[in-house]
């Protein structure tokens, strides 16, 4: 996120896309609601008539996977009503010419065309946002989960920048991260194009840098993305050391998955269950869990906090960094002799510029948010207060692409998929807690009333949903909540795995999967 | 008496303790305590001077804990014997057939045939170190981790 979550309270219009902020990260969305609550404006676009969409003053329910065609129409709107913000975008920016050249031919009557949504609200939502003194953007899965990713992303970018929303309290882009630890693991390089603090692989003085520290010839280029791993099991690849992924369930296209790790010599997983994934290794190490591991977790805004075990470990189950020490102890790499998660941490942060202005116990209290570039700095709450970190931004010139499947004859229904507020992805956690269990037991599909009665299904009853990669046998849910001819699911239940029917394609720069459209055929079963 | 008050007020002590650590399920990075007793968790309290959360938590945070003591947790290393099992051993043959099965598929196939997924929901550290082992055991960057699913 490029602002703290305190500005969820500050924005005088909130633009919410591809996120069900209030099932996925709920306190995000409570905090959210509090400056509703005082008379901020929401704007939300989603495929779905979510929670978040009931609270919107406007609501675009655009076709799955068209928001760049939405995106271009507002920014059409917003170049036309000129409210352009011209000396933010002269100061920081460069491009704006070629690019308000560029949205001239997408009209708000295009954009309806292809997304559903009228023209007039388009137009609404251009100008709201961008007349407002204070707008962010937030987004969630619902624009990286496509073929183009990027170019959605890069959408939001543009609109950012043209109306210089960017830099300043209650303003920004605003990924809300899906995993406790995700941002953490970007920023600990477990990447293959970045090193620790996303320090550029290609960049022969960061290569340099690691050769030096890790004692040994390091590869100039990239690694391949775990996407194009798994394509090339057993032709290329033939070990994978998993550490806490389900790897089978959560992952696009399930048989492939299941054929590919089948593929290798050998898989050691490390978690705290046997999980799907985890049944097929050759070697399962047991991990200590959440709650009982000391380490530091950095979070949707950058903010680096403690965790601190409460309880001891089941039987022999060790924490992450142990295992993974003792595994590189046994193979004779060197630099693993570590004691404790604060030595780890603090070696971290003397390679990663971004945590160098803090160690282990200066961050008791979660009070950095990086970049921390020096001892002494108070860290970054907002980014891009002073500008860019690489000179002026770049507006980017991008088209509409149909998603990888469109809908046919053959499979006439969108699919679309995403979580549910009582589980937690694939349920290693969730599924195993009494609560969650009786709050949320099952998978169902939701389909619009009206595809109920059409397709012969009933609701509560079983429907077959088939795809080009698979099918599932799944309850049916009516509810309005779903348009007509799109349905929804969440992937989370090992015994209703959706992820049998999706992985159409994936964005070519990030391997990201188009988890959230392909087309199915629904049935009675 | 605010509820800041009310809930800074010290426990009765029944043996409850109180940690101070982040909650474990998506990127909001909510605060709370986790009060246990006997080596157990008790319950989750969300924190008010919690900076992502000012005392908010939601159902998974605040209730979906006992995960932790189920009596599926893993306890002991396991490994595939001939008969294709899973079974029970101690870590220094865990370890050992790990790091010996890496070893030959590095001998057979290269270095670049060993890939490392890191994952989203451990600290840090874990994430750190599964990196340096694929940078400093193999020289590649085949490393991951799961943003991508």
């Amino acid at each position: 996120m490029s602002n703290p979550l305190s500005d969820l309270e500050k924005a005088d219009v909130y633009f919410c896309i591809g996120t069900n902020m209030t099932e996925a990260h709920p306190v995000a969305a409570t905090r959210m609601k509090k400056a509703l609550a005082r008379g901020s404006k929401l704007i939300v676009a989603d495929p779905r008539l979510i929670k978040l969409a009931e609270l919107a003053d406007l609501y675009l329910p655009l076709r799955v996977g068209t928001d760049v065609a939405l995106l271009l129409g507002m920014a059409h709107v917003i170049a036309r009503e000129n409210l352009i913000a011209h000396q933010f975008v002269a100061e920081k920016t460069t491009g704006i010419d070629e690019y308000i050249e560029h949205v001239k031919k997408f009209t708000p009557e295009w954009a309806e065309e292809i997304t559903g949504v009228p023209a007039k609200d388009i137009e609404k939502a251009a100008i709201m946002y961008a007349s407002a003194d204070k707008a962010s953007i937030y987004y969630t899965l619902g624009i990286t989960e496509h073929i183009c990713g990027v170019d959605n992303v890069q959408s939001l970018s543009n609109l950012a920048l043209m109306t210089g929303h960017l830099g300043r309290e209650g303003c920004g882009i605003n990924p809300l991260r899906g995993q406790n630890n995700i941002q953490g693991a970007g920023d600990a390089g477990a990447a293959p194009s970045d090193y620790p603090g996303y320090q550029n692989v290609n960049k022969p003085e960061n290569r340099d840098k690691f050769q030096k520290l890790y004692g040994r010839a390091l590869d100039a280029e990239r690694g391949i993305t775990k996407v194009t791993a798994l394509d090339r099991c057993g032709d290329g690849i033939h070990a994978f050391l998993i550490d806490g992924e389900n790897t089978l369930i959560s992952d696009p296209n399930r048989e492939h998955t299941e054929h590919a790790l089948k593929q290798l010599d050998h898989l050691v997983v490390i978690d705290i269950f046997l999980t799907e994934t985890a049944q097929m290794a050759d070697v399962v190490l047991p991990a200590a869990s959440w709650a009982e591991v000391d380490g530091t977790l950095t979070n949707t805004e950058r903010r680096i906090q403690r965790v601190r075990a409460a309880v001891t470990p089941p039987g022999e189950a060790k924490p992450d960094w142990w295992i993974l020490s003792a595994l590189a102890n046994a193979m004779s790499i060197p630099g693993f002799e570590y004691d404790s998660a604060k030595e780890v941490f603090n070696e971290l942060c003397n390679v990663a510029p971004i945590y160098a202005g803090v160690d282990w116990d200066m961050i008791d209290d979660g009070q950095y948010q990086w970049p921390v570039p020096y001892k002494g700095h108070p860290g970054t709450p907002r980014l891009h207060e002073d500008g860019f970190s690489h000179g002026k931004a770049l507006f980017r010139v991008i088209g509409y692409r149909d998603p990888a499947e469109v809908v046919d004859d053959e499979y006439p229904v969108w699919l679309t998929t995403g979580r549910r507020l009582q589980n937690y992805h694939t349920r290693t956690q969730t599924g195993r807690s009494a609560g969650i269990e009786y709050l949320a037991p099952e998978e169902y599909l939701e389909v619009n009333p009206d595809n109920v009665a059409k397709w012969g299904l009933t609701d509560g009853g079983w429907a077959k949903v088939t795809s080009r990669r698979g099918e599932v046998k799944i309850k049916v849910k009516s509810t309005p909540r779903s348009p007509k001819g799109t349905v929804f699911a969440s992937f989370s239940f090992a015994e209703t795995p959706v992820n049998m029917l999706t992985g159409s394609g994936y964005d070519p720069n990030t391997h990201t999967a188009e988890l959230k459209v392909c087309t199915v055929r629904v049935e009675p079963a | 008496m605010t509820m800041q008050d009310i809930r800074e007020l010290p426990l009765i002590d029944l043996g409850v303790k109180k940690t101070r650590t982040i909650c474990g399920y998506c990127g909001v990075g909510c605060s709370v305590d986790v009060l246990s007793k006997d080596n157990r968790i008790i319950g989750i309290q969300p924190a008010m001077d919690g900076p992502a959360n000012l005392g908010a938590l939601c159902v998974k945070g605040q209730f979906a804990f006992d995960y932790v003591h189920h009596p599926d947790r893993l306890k002991h290393p396991l490994v595939r014997r001939a008969d294709g099992k899973l079974h029970e051993t101690t870590w220094d043959e865990a370890i050992q057939v790990a790091a010996d099965g890496f070893r030959n598929v590095a001998q057979k196939y290269g270095r670049e045939s060993i890939y490392g997924v890191a994952s989203g929901r451990t600290p840090t550290e874990a994430d750190y170190l599964m990196q340096k082992f694929i940078r400093a055991g193999f020289g590649t960057h085949n490393i991951d981790n799961c943003s991508r699913a």
